[in-house]
């Protein structure tokens, strides 16, 4: 099947005297897809520019979707072993679910297979419509052939009447007249003698395709995320207090206080109070963004850092800097000591010389005190002795500081004497710090004056840092594809075609949509021109 | 009286002009044969005062809306009951959006209904104006959940009139074998309406005579340091358990008729204490509306359909299909902004991210790509009528299960409070 109408005159190529109505897509005119003898490249533009294997694509992705919620799928959980997560939480059902792959459909081979798909259909689909309805469009005939306007959905036939019962019809005059009228009613009307072509918004006729590019675009935005560095998901806790670098960026980020609010009794309507629950109000973390300017990443150098922005994040307010984002995710209560602002006292003589600065996270290793020297010889972190009494560190999280020093000065030997520091007052009894010391305990202290030289974070801060560069292409995309839509649906392409043969009128008429507002419309005009007819009985059936 | 009481004072007050409405609207259509009166000027006469009454609820519910605003300080649409309340105002919008371009009052007998179903869904859930927690925070989350709900009010209109197509045009006399089965499934479709109102109907019951039942279950897991955790969760049924919560003690029950101990337990797969507690709920639902089915039945001696379908009678099947089309041709952009592109636009400020899989949101593209198929079906492969009809009866059924399903059945970031 080819073209079936005549392009200009709209004669039916064939069954040129049936009276059903006619196929009018595309204005009868040939696609592409439609040619008589096609070769292997043919076929495939063939099968995407089907709209029926669009709706199968569609409708077959929609039930693979549904598949995908039956159970929680794995990205939902952090740390678990699918293999054995699904068959223990959800029995032999899950079990299957898991071995057919359904606990990641949306990442997998036959998903994302059919949303390629459906993205090939649509730029196929609308590559073989668009030039032809643009063609049939823009050359567009006056004067139709009788069978064209009896056969449309919307038709009328009959006498004209007379302004004035006295004069008898002048077919010109009248379609000046009717022309005036479906002006006033926004239509771009053309006159050909006695016969006449109003048409109005066909610009609504490409809002599918300007949907279909908004979709297309959405698509391939979609698909640029899975490149390299387009895209970066972490979730990364920060203690109050400390400098934390972002992996694979040139950024640092400090927390520098956290706050969680709950609601208080009286911020609650009074049947909800009776319910006796905490609710959350506010989650915040002040945070810092630095960028790194030099020895970024060098181990043991110090990292050069700068300023770059300074945000309040909130759920709903992430820090933005340059395509970085930073969201507020999760908080812990967890004391940590940071930092201590130590004394070092000498016993003998009661003087105490300092302070200087111990950070529990990569600590400096020399420090001096007055006329003293200490020089960091090991550092636990978290100090425990394993089982051959040797001294370890559990993990590198602060957890139970301790530090060796080599003491160096006046009245020493030369070598120095060295000295254990556990800075918690906890560990310094549990480990018997001042038994350890011995002696040189007895001449030195490490000591702290009082709580403001302590700095401890009590929270972890929590936050998903994110990069996204496609973000822009997708709102860019679902913009324009609200825009197709829009116009696609809020607007109708109407035409009214009408000729005078002798002093009978043959009208037709066409609308993509709502052919109940056409008829109404077209029923207004005849009135307006002394025709009185029911829209309904314009209806061809 | 405080802005509290007057509000649900309007609520009240919109829910019995809607009902009063609805009562209208079927009287100007059936009320056509009494005597001494004529056919067409009764139904002008009568469906001008619904209209009148259904717009002053709307009016009602609209200050009830307000004053909730003003009392919670934000945009009431945050739990269920506000939620589903808000949807029930957006389909009586709906409706009289669409009343107004076709003025058909066969349109008010059916789109109300709907409505009225809604927000008696509504006043299932606790009512409570509840502190907002810092994730709902955002004026994208309200414009998502609003626009979405406004597109799914002009679904329900879609419904309402694919129904109407079908009670009209199915043949319910016919014996063929086409025939019977249009017939068996508009029968199905009214049975899941009396299933949800049978939903609705046992919880208020149940309520009303302050029935209670608490069952408890122990819960083992395993902690971060690999030592065993036993916590206790207890679930509080408003239902008689006819089925309780897989593994779980009774802490107590009152009896039911009889029923002192719950007859079966749930599935083991059914995790956790409130799975127990949906699935009876469901199990009561379903009950109850093959109670309300075979009452009906009896009283009406037919099919439900064919008891319905002479209120259609003289109503053009063309404009009930060409009612049902545009209806859905008005929703689609609107879901789409709000059920897809604004909530990506929220999700991307809440989460971090733009789409997540979560069940809801892949139910709201499950529904997207329905209505998005529906569409191609109707322009390019000419289903028009009763496949229109059917697909749009569907379409809405998609809809309440993204809705109201997926809480009950699969649980994501957006569930709300359950019954
Ligand atoms: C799978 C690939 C797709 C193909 C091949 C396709 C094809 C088409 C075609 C041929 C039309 C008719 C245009 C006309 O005759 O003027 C159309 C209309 C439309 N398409 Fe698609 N489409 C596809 C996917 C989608 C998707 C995923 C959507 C999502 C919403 C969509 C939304 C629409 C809409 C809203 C219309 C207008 C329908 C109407 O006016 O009633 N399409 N599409």
């Amino acid at each position: 099947m080819g073209t079936v109408l005549c392009e200009s005159c709209g004669k039916p190529l064939y069954d040129d005297d049936g009276t059903a109505p006619l196929e009018m897509r595309y204005d009868g005119v040939a696609r592409r897809s439609q040619k008589a003898n096609p070769t292997w490249i043919d076929k495939i533009w063939n099968f995407f520019s089907s709209v029926k294997v669009a709706v199968y694509l569609i409708i077959i992705t929609l039930c693979g979707a549904a598949l995908g919620t039956i159970y929680p799928q794995e990205n939902t959980f952090l740390n678990i072993d699918p293999e054995t997560y699904y068959r223990e939480t959800y029995g032999l059902s899950g079990f299957i679910y898991y071995k057919l792959g359904l606990s990641h459909t949306y990442e997998s081979w036959w998903f994302i297979g059919l949303l390629v798909m459906i993205g090939t259909s649509l730029v196929v689909c609308s590559l073989d419509r668009v030039l032809p309805l643009y063609r049939a469009l823009s050359k567009q005939q006056i004067r139709k052939h009788l069978n064209f306007l009896e056969r449309q959905k919307v038709t009328y036939s009959g006498p004209i009447a007379a302004p004035e019962p006295a004069r008898a019809p002048d077919a010109q005059e009248w379609v000046e007249r009717m022309a005036s009228h479906l002006r006033k009613k926004r239509y771009r009307v053309y006159t050909d003698g006695t016969a006449l072509l109003a048409e109005k918004n066909r610009f609504s006729r490409w809002g599918p395709y300007i949907n279909h590019i908004g979709l297309i675009i959405f698509l391939l935005a979609v698909v640029l995320r899975s490149l390299p560095g387009w895209h970066m998901d972490k979730h990364i806790g920060f203690p109050e207090g400390e400098i934390k670098p972002i992996p694979d960026t040139p950024y640092y980020l400090k927390n520098e206080k956290f706050t969680v609010e709950f609601y208080k009794p009286e911020e609650m309507s009074e049947q909800f109070r009776k319910k006796n629950e905490t609710v959350p109000k506010l989650f915040e973390t002040k945070a810092v963004l630095y960028e790194c300017t030099a020895n970024c990443g060098e181990p043991g150098k110090e990292p050069v850092l700068k300023e770059a922005a300074r945000h309040d994040i909130l759920v709903n307010h992430p820090l933005e800097y340059k395509g970085l984002m930073a969201y507020q995710f999760d908080y812990e209560m967890k004391p940590v000591l940071l930092s201590v602002k130590a004394m070092l006292k000498n016993k003998l003589t009661g003087k105490a010389y300092g302070p200087f600065l111990i950070k529990m996270r990569n600590p400096q290793t020399v420090y001096e005190a007055g006329p003293y020297r200490l020089q960091l010889k090991d550092y636990y972190p978290d100090f425990d002795i394993n089982e051959q009494g040797q001294p370890v560190t559990k993990s590198s999280e602060p957890n139970a500081p301790a530090f060796i020093f080599l003491i160096t000065g006046p009245d020493l030997p030369q070598q120095g004497e060295t000295y254990m520091y556990f800075p918690r007052q906890i560990d310094k009894q549990r480990f018997r710090q001042d038994d350890i010391n011995g002696a040189t305990g007895s001449r030195f202290d490490i000591t702290v004056g009082s709580m403001n030289d302590v700095e401890v974070s009590n929270y972890i801060s929590y936050l998903n840092i994110r990069v996204d560069r496609a973000l822009p292409f997708i709102w860019t995309g679902a913009a324009i594809s609200m825009l197709g839509l829009i116009l696609g649906f809020y607007w109708q392409h109407r035409r009214i075609w009408l000729r005078i043969d002798g002093d009978r009128l043959t009208l037709g008429a066409h609308t993509n949509k709502n052919w109940f507002g056409l008829r109404r419309e077209v029923a207004a005009a005849l009135e307006k021109m002394g025709m009185k007819v029911d829209p309904k009985s314009l209806e061809k059936r | 009286m405080n802005i509290a009481e007057w509000s649900g004072k309007f609520f009240l007050i919109a829910f019995i002009l809607y009902t009063a409405s609805f009562l209208g609207f079927v009287l100007s259509l059936t009320g056509r044969k009494w005597s001494n009166r004529d056919p067409q000027e009764h139904t002008r006469r009568w469906s001008r005062m619904a209209f009148f009454l259904s717009t002053a609820g709307l009016a009602g519910h609209l200050l009830f809306f307000f004053s909730r605003w003003y009392i919670a300080g934000h945009i009431p649409t945050s739990n269920m009951f506000e939620f589903m309340t808000f949807l029930g105002m957006m389909i009586m919008a709906a409706f009289s959006v669409v009343y107004l371009i076709y003025r058909t009052p066969i349109l008010g007998a059916f789109a109300m209904p709907v409505g009225i179903v809604i927000l008696a869904y509504a006043a299932v859930f606790p009512r409570e104006v509840q502190p907002l927690i810092p994730a709902l925070k955002s004026y994208w989350l309200y414009i998502h959940v609003t626009t979405a709900a406004t597109g799914e009010a002009f679904f329900a209109v879609g419904f309402a009139a694919g129904l109407m197509y079908l009670l009209r045009t199915v043949d319910f006399g016919a014996k063929t074998k086409q025939a019977r089965k249009q017939q068996r499934g508009v029968e199905f479709s009214l049975l899941v309406i009396l299933i949800i109102i049978g939903f609705i109907g046992s919880i208020f019951a149940f309520r009303s005579i302050g029935y209670e039942a608490q069952f408890s279950r122990q819960v083992v897991t395993i902690d971060e340091n690999g030592k065993e955790q036993v916590a206790t969760q207890t679930v509080d049924y408003v239902l008689p358990p006819l089925i309780k919560p897989y593994n779980s003690e009774t802490v107590q029950m009152q009896p039911f008729l009889g029923l002192t101990a719950p007859l079966a337990e749930a599935p083991s797969w059914m995790n956790g204490v409130n799975a127990g507690r949906k699935l009876n709920t469901v199990v009561w639902s379903i009950i109850a509306g093959l109670v309300l089915y075979g009452v009906l039945r009896l009283a009406l001696r037919k099919p439900l359909g064919a008891a319905i379908s002479p209120i259609m009678e003289g109503i053009d099947p063309e404009d009930l299909d060409e009612i049902n089309y545009r209806a859905i041709a008005i929703g689609f952009p609107i879901f789409t902004l709000g059920a897809l592109i604004f909530a990506m636009i929220w999700a991307a400020e809440a989460w971090g991210r733009f789409w997540g899989w979560d069940p809801k949101e892949v139910w709201a593209l499950i529904t997207w790509l329905f209505y998005s198929a529906f569409l191609h079906l109707r322009l390019s492969r000419g289903w028009q009528g009763s496949r229109s009809a059917w697909l749009s009866v569907i379409g809405f059924i998609v809809v309440m299960f993204t809705l109201i399903g997926v809480n009950l059945v699969i649980a994501g970031l957006h569930s709300y409070a359950g019954v």
